[in-house]
């Protein structure tokens, strides 16, 4: 060993180096991608944020469930394409015997890794009951789940307490309908309880190979999945925040897919990247400016009118988005149930109704804070925010914040922070299922995700009747009135349910996207 | 016994190094450290004089269009929010100035004073002080300034806090070893025989013979303070919107690249030319006050 080390000179050490180097960029190719180089097909993408949660009854936002859906499967999942649809998955049939009860026969044959056997309707049964068990933020997912019944290993019954139409549009196709190995999480989490991101067993194409912390989530082929191979042999998947550092990181080739903001849409339409498409899709999601009904200094509804007032919508979006995205009017985006056609405060607002609320309020030339993501989207809403509010005379301090931090603000079970939050620039993904947008803002959500600490007897009574019924047109009647309230109560200022642009190489694959763009990665294909 | 006049002639021997006139006819004849002096002299007055200077309001939005290109309203082009580059960056340069020199000072006053104590006091407070001096030092900077800032929030104060915190052990470090030093000297033995308190030994000898080697170690940091500071405000954790600064504008710059170029140029170049002329002036000043030092170095 000392021979091999000590014929190597510095200088030969040195040409060795300089040769590697060369030869990497000679073949064009990014640092980042030498580095990563690896056999097969990769599929390099970015995601908004870091996983943290993988347990189907503790996730947490979109992108925990995109990696769930490439290494758990589900009874059925959202089909990629342009009209909202769900397909089976790990169901053979599927039906609603009535209102209260589905029924599904489950495929052969589906195996769990690591020895943990077939997945079976006792798999089933574990998942779904598991999330509304455990005292989980998600378990509204689920609803009114009273049991899962198992006639025997591949056919069960779904009961529901009272009828549960988001069944079919949230709990069975989302997150909380990932389904996990009992045997596993027994072992992995006393009690079968919550097992973070140290999933054990995995029962979809993919498993979870390796994880750094905001650098990358790795994805191998699972050599036990005996469904449609997938395209891609490995999915890296990037944590990358601001998606102005999205795009440079496109443009360095270090990823080969990724949403593309709408203020830089245009300009990558007329000089996009070299074997790049760029595709727009409608987005469902919601950017809002929201009040801390319980802070001090915004406890009078008349102060909360005074802000809402005093937001001009159209010149945030001017600002964050170069004028490209539609004004929002409620929670609900076009398209989804519930949609309002306009909201009460109009977009432009008013800033004679805002002093005159002021006034009323009998407060004049105070501060308040403004939290917002540490990211340019967020900080051009905050700081024009900011401009307008001075309008009145409210001087807004803005404190920038990075996801970890800002994402738990609100929650009381995270500190007591949510006593001293304020405005917030807030921002949710959604699912086409009005009730995921509306159970969050029920009064037993108040410091978990109803961080405003929004509370009305008449919105609850609404959101449990809601989703007793089946009629869309009766079920939009009820979603408008809650977003009436929402509003009504001044915590709320609708600015867009935004766009969902993204680019991706050509060369590489040919993606699959829910119809709000959101990657279905297991359906991407190779080119 | 040395003679008094030959323990005068040494006791004064760090107090000066030349009159005012000889520092600049040395400079003269430097030609980075008088670039370093024009530069530096260039910033100071935009920065002092900024408001005179300025064309438009640097926070007010939607004065021009959206990441507008350099033309004769708009100097350097406009932002994202419509904002006056020009404007943002000629009142960017107040806040790294003063944060350079508010906390380069302050930790200068306290570092010079705990220096002068560890130096000259009994052996327990120097061991104590050391021990402070290292542990601090023994954190990463970048490390300490992320802690600093999540746990009182991103703001000037803490930004200057996480500065002077950092560097006052460099400084009380340098002081003490050179107050040791002069300590058991035969000036200030000599003093202390014809009765000197310590007070008055430590202000009329020991004090101008440590303040010129730590004004030019200051100077020297002034840079790496301005660099330091734009790089927490482009990372957003430095002074809060829509105070106009250079790290700031940068980020912005960043962010939107592909649309406007000028915003990097307007928010890079300050930072360039403050840290080439603060980085030229001080190793001048090195040179006319200490040229033993550059020997060594």
């Amino acid at each position: 060993m000392n021979d091999v080390v000590g014929s190597v000179s510095r200088r030969a050490f040195l040409k060795t180096g300089a040769t590697l180097g060369g030869g990497i960029m000679a073949a064009g190719m990014p640092l980042s991608q030498a580095i990563w180089a690896a056999e097969g097909k990769v599929l390099t993408a970015r995601a908004n944020q870091d996983v943290d949660k993988l347990d189907p009854a503790f996730y947490l936002g979109a992108v925990n469930s995109e990696v769930m859906s490439c290494i758990y499967s589900k009874l059925i999942r959202y089909k990629p394409g342009s009209e909202w649809s769900w397909e089976l998955e790990a169901a053979e049939k599927i039906e609603q015997v009535d209102p209260t009860h589905i029924r599904f026969q489950l495929k052969k044959g589906i195996k769990f890794s690591n020895d943990y056997g077939e997945l079976t309707v006792r798999d089933v049964k574990f998942s779904f009951e598991r999330v509304i068990r455990l005292d989980s933020p998600s378990n509204f997912d689920w609803g009114p789940l009273d049991h899962v019944e198992v006639e025997d290993d591949y056919t069960g019954v779904i009961v529901f307490k009272t009828p549960f139409a988001p069944a079919w549009t949230l709990a069975l196709p989302y997150g909380a309908g990932h389904i996990v190995s009992e045997d596993a999480v027994m072992k992995a989490a006393k009690d079968g309880g919550p097992f973070g991101m140290t999933p054990t067993a995995f029962s979809g194409p993919y498993v979870f190979a390796d994880w750094k912390p905001n650098q990358h989530v790795l994805l191998t082929r699972n050599p036990e999945w005996s469904g449609p191979k997938p395209g891609f042999d490995e999915i890296r998947i990037l944590p990358i925040g601001d998606i102005k550092t999205a795009e440079r990181a496109y443009q360095a080739g270090d990823i080969d897919f990724t949403h593309i903001s709408v203020d830089s849409l245009a300009n990558f339409k007329s000089n996009s990247p070299a074997d790049t498409t760029i595709e727009e899709k409608p987005s469902i999601g919601i950017v809002y400016v929201g009040m801390n009904i319980d802070h001090p200094k915004l406890k009078d509804i008349n102060v909360r009118k005074a802000i809402q007032w005093a937001i001009n919508v159209p010149q945030i979006l001017d600002a964050a988005y170069a004028g490209q995205m539609e004004v929002a009017t409620g929670s609900l985006a076009r398209g989804l149930i519930g949609y309002r056609d306009k909201a009460l405060v109009p977009p432009e607002g008013d800033l004679a109704k805002a002093k005159e609320s002021l006034e009323k309020a009998g407060v004049s030339d105070f501060t308040v804070t403004v939290d917002c993501l540490n990211q340019s989207e967020f900080l051009t809403i905050a700081q024009v925010l900011q401009a307008q509010l001075s309008q009145i005379g409210v001087t807004a301090e803005i404190n920038a914040q990075d996801s970890g931090s800002f994402y738990t603000i609100g929650m009381e079970s995270e500190g007591d922070r949510w006593k001293d939050m304020q405005l917030i620039v807030q921002s949710f993904s959604n699912v086409p299922e009005p009730y995921y947008f509306s159970a969050t803002y029920t009064r037993d959500q108040i410091g978990k995700w109803n961080w405003e600490r929004f509370s009305s007897e008449r919105f609850d009574e609404l959101n449990a009747k809601a989703i007793t019924i089946d009629d869309p047109n009766e079920r939009a009647k009820l979603y408008r009135e809650m977003q009436d309230l929402m509003e009504d109560s001044g915590a709320y200022r609708y600015l867009t349910n935004g766009a969902s642009p993204f680019m991706y190489r050509t060369t590489r694959m040919q993606p699959a996207t829910r119809p709000d763009g959101v990657p279905h990665y297991v359906a991407f294909k190779p080119v | 016994m040395a003679s008094l006049e030959a323990i005068h002639t040494e006791a004064n021997a760090g107090q000066g190094h030349g009159s005012f006139r000889t520092v600049l006819r040395q400079l003269r004849k430097n030609r980075l450290g008088t670039l370093g002096v024009v530069l530096v002299l260039f910033i100071a007055v935009s920065a002092i004089f900024a408001p005179l200077i300025i064309t438009h309001d640097p926070t007010r939005i939607m004065v021009g269009p959206r990441l507008a290109d350099p033309s004769l309203n708009f100097l350097l082009g406009t932002d994202q929010l419509g904002r006056d580059t020009f404007s943002r960056v000629i009142m960017g340069g107040r806040i790294p100035l003063l944060v350079a020199f508010v906390s380069l000072g302050s930790s200068l006053a306290v570092g010079l004073v705990l220096g002068l104590l560890a130096g000259f006091g009994p052996r327990w407070l120097d061991n104590l002080l050391l021990l402070i001096f290292d542990t601090i030092r023994s954190f990463p900077g970048i490390i300490f300034a992320l802690a600093v800032i999540a746990l009182l929030g991103p703001s000037l104060t803490s930004v200057i806090l996480v500065i002077a915190i950092t560097s006052m052990p460099i400084y009380a470090r340098v002081v003490r070893t050179q107050t040791e030093a002069l300590r058991s000297s035969e000036y200030i033995a000599a003093e202390r025989s014809m009765g000197a308190g310590t007070n008055r030994i430590l202000a009329v000898h020991v004090l101008p013979n440590v303040i010129g080697p730590l004004l030019i170690l200051v100077s020297m940091d002034v840079p790496a303070v301005i660099a330091v500071e734009a790089g927490l405000s482009f990372l957003g954790m430095g002074v809060r919107p829509p105070t106009p600064d250079w790290g700031a504008i940068l980020n912005d710059g960043y962010s939107y690249i592909h649309e406007s170029v000028w915003l990097v140029i307007a928010g890079g170049i300050p930072i360039t030319l403050a840290t080439l002329g603060f980085t030229f002036l001080g190793e001048a000043l090195r040179d006319i006050f200490d040229p033993k030092l550059r020997k060594d170095l």
